[in-house]
């Protein structure tokens, strides 16, 4: 009996967790990636990744343009190639927001039930969840290469700040230094740290009183390409912003606009980059450029009006 | 490709890590100065930084953890201190003036262990290649010569051992795990003593050491003026020392996996390292589980002091420790004389 059927009575994609099956869980962390279309961005992605963590599973949630072919070969050229394990899932999955609260939670289409899928396929004692366009820094990649063995005498959750960058061409980028974009990304395996459903998204649960380590900033971008126009279908579809839950995005959007109307400036908390010639924007900003920077590199945080649950 | 080298000698403590130190500066590479002066415990020189010595107690402290410290989850605390940004910009500001003095550098000092990720990004950031040697000599030697160079610990002579030969335990695995990857190399103590040229002709190949490549003679007899194999003073077997039979099995097997490591640094033997970590951890936790009502009884002791501190009383002293009743069956005089002696007269006077 799998620990959750899928709605659809699919058995390949029912969730059964390894402490279910009798699995044993090695000491160690395990990066999972859920992705769509990352080609471009793997190979600044995955070479940290694999240098800092033991394992990496990658699921493919129907790419077409060769995500898990470029995942492979990067792994390869690291030399990681035996650490990396690429599945499929095949189903299409809910947009965040109002189609993903009409999802059932066990349904293969949910968020809920797609990232329980992919964590079930976990055998370490500890795993991340990671996105496809977030570029650790060499002292990042570090830090959480000691953690994945400093961690293992205890049972603790791991937040890291995040900065977009937003790629306008190969040398020159806006770096978002309004918020710390702070979310708990490494947890313990187990059955108290599965996946439930929130409103917008999935959630993941963890018990009362657990260790929260919250490390600093500078160590992670998350890489946005300002020609990819990544937020055209928000333009088109009038995405409501106004729920606190949604100001994240609410930034990112507005931030793209920004850039996009060439007035940038305007906006607060942006920072122009510029690379040396011959230097991609990306490897100058997280090789280079973020540690040299004063602390605290965000001075802001969220508005006031935002920091507060507003009760009609 | 930059010339700039950091050597960090690690390991346990009176492993032979100030003779390996020595042995480098000798042949060349530069110890930051000033250094720490030696000692009767270390007649020859630790060969540590004062200033490297200063920023790891700071460290410690901020971090809750000792030089030597069984908790296995003491690693994450001082990983977690390893982090902060002013410390990273301190440390490598400081390795940036040293690396202005000379391209190589010898780092060494037991604490440095617990914040090998701090000095790896700070090398980083100094452009410096970072290695790592660990010195590995047999725990009943190291916690033996610990008895008898820092004294003894604890209640009895055995608390002390087996403290120490956890905390060794847990030194010696952890500094396994956080140098994987990276260039290292794990040189005997012994081995040193009996033919220094062997191991440390290796390093200088390893990691590319000119100080060690271009040594020329005088160099060479200079170092062998300073190894005095008389150094390994102190040499026990477990007979001598009272460590129970599961951490004396585990501390052995530990010992024989570094040992291995020594001649083949291979997946096999650092899997064998991974579960014998895996094991100490879970022999600590029974042993904290174990003795958890004497952590609950300490906290409340320490709460109890420090809520009569607050509240503006003093200490008790020791003879408010003693029963009234006892307290009263010394005669008056001989009260008096005691009060005199501890300087605890009664204004005279007073009713």
């Amino acid at each position: 009996m799998p620990d959750i059927a899928s709605l659809e009575g699919e058995p390949g994609y029912d969730v059964t967790w390894p402490w279910t099956s009798g699995e044993p869980l090695a000491p160690g962390l395990t990066c999972v990636f859920r992705v769509r279309n990352e080609a471009r961005n793997l190979p600044w992605v995955l070479p940290p990744i694999f240098s800092a963590v033991q394992q990496v599973l990658l699921v493919d949630n129907g790419s077409d343009d060769g995500t898990a072919e470029v995942a492979r070969r990067v792994a390869e050229e690291c030399g990681a190639a035996d650490r990396l394990t690429v599945l499929d899932y095949p189903h299409r999955v809910a947009r965040a927001g109002g189609e993903h609260l009409a999802t059932p939670a066990t349904s293969v289409h949910s968020l809920t039930h797609f990232y329980n899928w992919c964590f079930s396929h976990v055998r370490t004692t500890y795993s991340m969840k990671w996105d496809g366009d977030m570029v650790l820094t060499p002292e990042g990649a570090g830090i959480l290469r000691d953690l994945s063995w400093q961690l293992q005498s205890t049972r603790a959750i791991v937040a890291m700040p995040r900065h977009p960058l937003t790629v306008v061409d190969e040398s020159t980028g806006w770096l978002d230094l309004s918020l710390r974009f702070l979310e708990p990304w490494v947890y313990p395996m187990g059955p108290d740290f599965t996946f439930v459903k929130a409103f917008d998204w999935e959630l993941r649960e963890f018990p009362p009183g657990v260790e929260r380590i919250v490390l600093q900033q500078g160590l992670c971008v998350e890489v946005k390409w300002l020609d990819a126009d990544e937020y055209a279908h928000w333009r088109r579809d009038g995405v409501d912003f106004t729920n606190t839950r949604l100001y994240r995005k609410l930034r990112e959007f507005e931030v793209d606009e920004a850039i996009r109307n060439g007035d940038p400036e305007s906006l607060g908390g942006l920072v122009k980059v510029t690379a040396p010639p011959g230097v991609h924007i990306i490897d100058h900003v997280s090789r280079d450029w973020l540690w040299r920077q004063p602390r605290p590199l965000v001075q802001h945080s969220l508005p006031a009006s935002l920091k507060e649950r507003v009760r009609p | 490709m930059s010339l700039r080298r950091v050597v960090f000698v690690v390991g346990s403590g009176r492993s032979g890590t100030s003779t390996m130190a020595g042995t480098l500066r000798t042949l060349g590479l530069h110890v930051p100065q000033p250094e720490v002066v030696a000692d009767a415990t270390n007649p020859k020189g630790f060969g540590e930084p004062r200033w490297v010595v200063d920023l790891h107690h700071e460290l410690l402290q901020r971090s809750n953890v000792q030089v030597s410290d069984a908790r296995p989850r003491a690693w994450l605390d001082t990983g977690t201190t390893s982090g902060d940004h002013a410390t990273r910009e301190r440390v490598a500001a400081w390795l940036e003036e040293q690396l202005t003095v000379a391209d190589e550098l010898v780092i060494k000092d037991p604490r440095a262990s617990w914040f090998l990720g701090l000095w790896r990004a700070a090398a980083d950031r100094c452009d410096a290649t970072s290695s790592y040697v660990t010195m590995l000599r047999p725990v009943t030697e190291v916690v033996g010569s610990k008895q008898t160079y820092y004294g003894q610990m604890g209640a009895g002579s055995d608390q002390g051992a087996v403290t120490r030969t956890a905390a060794w335990v847990n030194m010696m695995l952890h500094t396994e795990r956080a140098t994987r990857g990276q260039q290292r190399a794990f040189v005997r103590y012994g081995d040193l003593l009996d033919d220094w040229t062997r191991p440390v002709f290796a390093l200088g190949e390893a990691f590319d050491l000119a100080g060690v490549k271009t040594a020329m003679a005088v160099d060479i007899a200079e170092v062998h003026r300073f190894i005095d194999p008389s150094l390994r003073r102190v040499t026990m077997t477990w007979d001598d020392i009272g460590v129970p039979t599961r951490l004396r099995e585990l501390a052995d097997e530990t010992w024989q996996a570094l040992d291995a490591i020594a001649d083949e640094d291979s997946a096999k033997n650092q899997e064998w390292c991974d579960q014998l970590r895996t094991a100490y951890a879970a022999q600590y936790a029974d042993a904290e589980a174990f003795a958890h009502s004497t952590v609950v009884a300490q906290r409340r002791t320490a709460a109890a002091d420090a809520r009569r501190e607050a509240s503006g009383q003093p200490a008790r002293g020791a003879a408010d420790r003693v029963p009234h009743a006892v307290r009263a069956m010394v005669p008056p005089a001989a009260r008096q004389k005691l009060r005199r002696v501890l300087g605890r007269e009664r204004p005279q006077g007073s009713a």
